[in-house]
């Protein structure tokens, strides 16, 4: 009996996530669309998000330009650390830093909002009341995710390539023009494209798994904790993973 | 008294504002005595808490709730890190073989791995197991008054509750770091050698080349710090947890970000003072 409920419970909750995803892409092209709550929705997590957006992306990006510059200091070949710095932070710290502040600030935010309504019985009243609580509260959220992780991740790079260059030009003492000039040597329109797929990714299947962990909670204030908790891990798991299947269907892609 | 009411009449908005500066300056500084208290009672927890420390640390490597399903704490982190690894083989990989020095990348894993990715995931990954599952406890049991049960019974909450997860979580980060970076090390190779077709010899040698003990034993010492630094964001935001059940959840939240912006930003630092200019780092060998 407890063997099978082991066994059971986790492809239930997997079934759950499925069926709740299927449902918002169906709801998604369904009338009338949320925009109040989808504007409301955007400007919520991009708030949630945008400080840590900057505190993050600064430390990895340096970390990064500085782990490369000493291999290439010690090639001899210190101009060429703007090249590793664009490579690096288009390539994979763009996209990991956006993981990161999707789901560990967006996500996060998103499920404890909409596990407290879940908690207090809102969304059982709106169904009584005959509102689809998938289509005026999931899908609007899904989508606002997805938009500021689109938006975040170009803002990602962009902090991410000034702190690189900061640190590189005015504490390691790189020539600014060869920085600048050995950005673009590697790291190409294909790589921007890349990590813009990347971030639309990251946000919807973050969006998904924070509005279904938010939307199943149950059993007080430990419920909501672990349900926040649960979107944190089982994002972060799918996220990393979306990241290596993506870099490598790019490279097969664009060589 | 009288001053200061009539000044917030005369000049509300200017009051406000400074309210706002004045919260947060006070903010920081119950957290820093948070802070103070727990390292301190560290002492405490080890010699008078034994039982509660041994349950945590059991609890807290294996995870509790619906991730003991997927393997617990160890599982995930291996997992995240085997992401990681696999991410060094594919874009090391295909970076370097635009170059034609394809053959470096056992050198890619031993260096980057070790002093970047492997501290960083792991990082990630207990700031999202470990710290994460102690906030919504701690700040479960706040919301349900159980701290202040705790208080009565005479029982120390920041020494029974924060510094016993504190102590835990040094303890629990050894082999869990381990884990993570023999997965790293494993994907990457795995990755080269079995999906790029690139013979095993060549890698193993240029990986063991590069290789250096100072390295993953500094690396060591960056994952203990980073778990010592989330344990006490984590315990601290669970521990001042209010609002009911929706404030559990804002809890977990805000730990979860300030966490990891913490954690980078002393992982910065600390690998700023081990490599310092030098970088030691010899091509040479």
């Amino acid at each position: 009996m407890v063997s099978t409920g082991l066994v059971i419970k986790p492809l239930r909750g997997l079934g759950g996530f499925f069926a709740m995803a299927l449902d918002t892409f169906v709801c998604m092209f369904r009338r009338p669309f949320a925009w109040r709550e989808y504007l409301l929705q955007t400007w919520f997590v991009a708030r949630v998000s945008l400080v840590p957006t900057l505190f993050l992306s600064i430390p990895f990006t340096v970390l990064t330009v500085f782990t490369f510059n000493v291999l290439l200091v010690e090639f001899g070949a210190a101009d060429f650390s703007g090249t590793g710095a664009s490579l690096g932070t288009v390539n994979q710290t763009g996209p990991i830093v956006t993981v990161l502040v999707v789901a560990g600030a967006g996500a996060t935010a998103m499920c404890a909002d909409l596990g407290a309504r879940t908690i207090r019985d809102e969304l059982d009243a709106l169904r009584v009341m005959g509102i689809n609580p998938i289509q005026s509260l999931v899908v609007p959220r899904v989508l606002a995710a997805t938009t500021v992780a689109l938006l975040l991740s170009s803002l990602v790079i962009l902090v991410g390539l000034a702190g690189g260059f900061v640190f590189s030009v005015y504490f390691q003492h790189v020539t600014p023009g060869a920085f600048v000039a050995g950005m673009t040597l590697i790291t190409g329109l294909s790589d921007v494209v890349t990590a813009l797929i990347k971030a639309t990714l990251f946000g919807l299947t973050a969006g998904l798994i924070a509005c279904y962990m938010g939307t199943s909670v149950g059993g007080g204030p430990a419920g909501v904790g672990n349900a926040v908790n649960e979107t944190v891990v089982f994002s972060f798991i799918a996220l990393f993973v979306i990241n290596v299947i993506v870099t490598a269907v790019g490279f097969q892609v664009h060589p | 008294m009288s001053a200061g009411a009539a000044a917030a009449q005369r000049f509300p908005r200017v009051t406000k504002r400074l309210q706002v500066v004045l919260d947060g300056w006070y903010r920081l500084g119950g957290q820093a005595e948070f802070y103070g208290k727990t390292l301190v009672a560290v002492g405490d927890a080890v010699t008078r808490y034994k039982a509660e420390l041994i349950r945590l640390i059991a609890a807290m490597s294996l995870g509790t709730g619906a991730l003991v399903m997927i393997g617990g704490t160890t599982a995930i982190v291996a997992f995240l890190t085997l992401s990681t690894g696999a991410l060094v083989a594919v874009q090391g990989y295909n970076q370097f073989s635009d170059v034609g020095v394809e053959a470096l990348i056992g050198f890619a894993s031993a260096y980057f791995n070790v002093r970047l990715i492997a501290p960083l995931t792991a990082g990630v990954a207990m700031a999202a197991t470990i710290g994460a599952g102690a906030t919504a406890q701690i700040g479960a049991m706040r919301i349900s008054e159980e701290i202040d049960a705790l208080e009565v019974m005479g029982i120390r909450s920041v020494a029974y509750l924060a510094s016993t997860r504190v102590a835990a979580g040094v303890v629990v980060v050894v082999p869990v770091y381990c884990v993570a970076v023999m997965a790293s090390f494993f994907a990457a190779r795995f990755g080269t050698t079995f999906f790029y077709r690139q013979s095993t010899g060549v890698y193993d040698h240029y990986f063991y080349t590069f290789l250096s003990t100072t390295d993953l034993l500094w690396s060591f010492a960056l994952a203990l710090v980073m778990a010592v630094v989330i344990m006490l964001v984590h315990t601290y935001y669970g521990y001042t947890a209010t609002g009911g059940p929706a404030g559990v959840g804002e809890a977990v939240g805000r730990a979860v970000r300030t966490s990891l912006i913490t954690a980078s930003v002393v992982v910065l630092f600390v690998s700023l003072a081990i490599y310092g200019q030098t970088g030691h780092f010899n091509l040479a060998g």
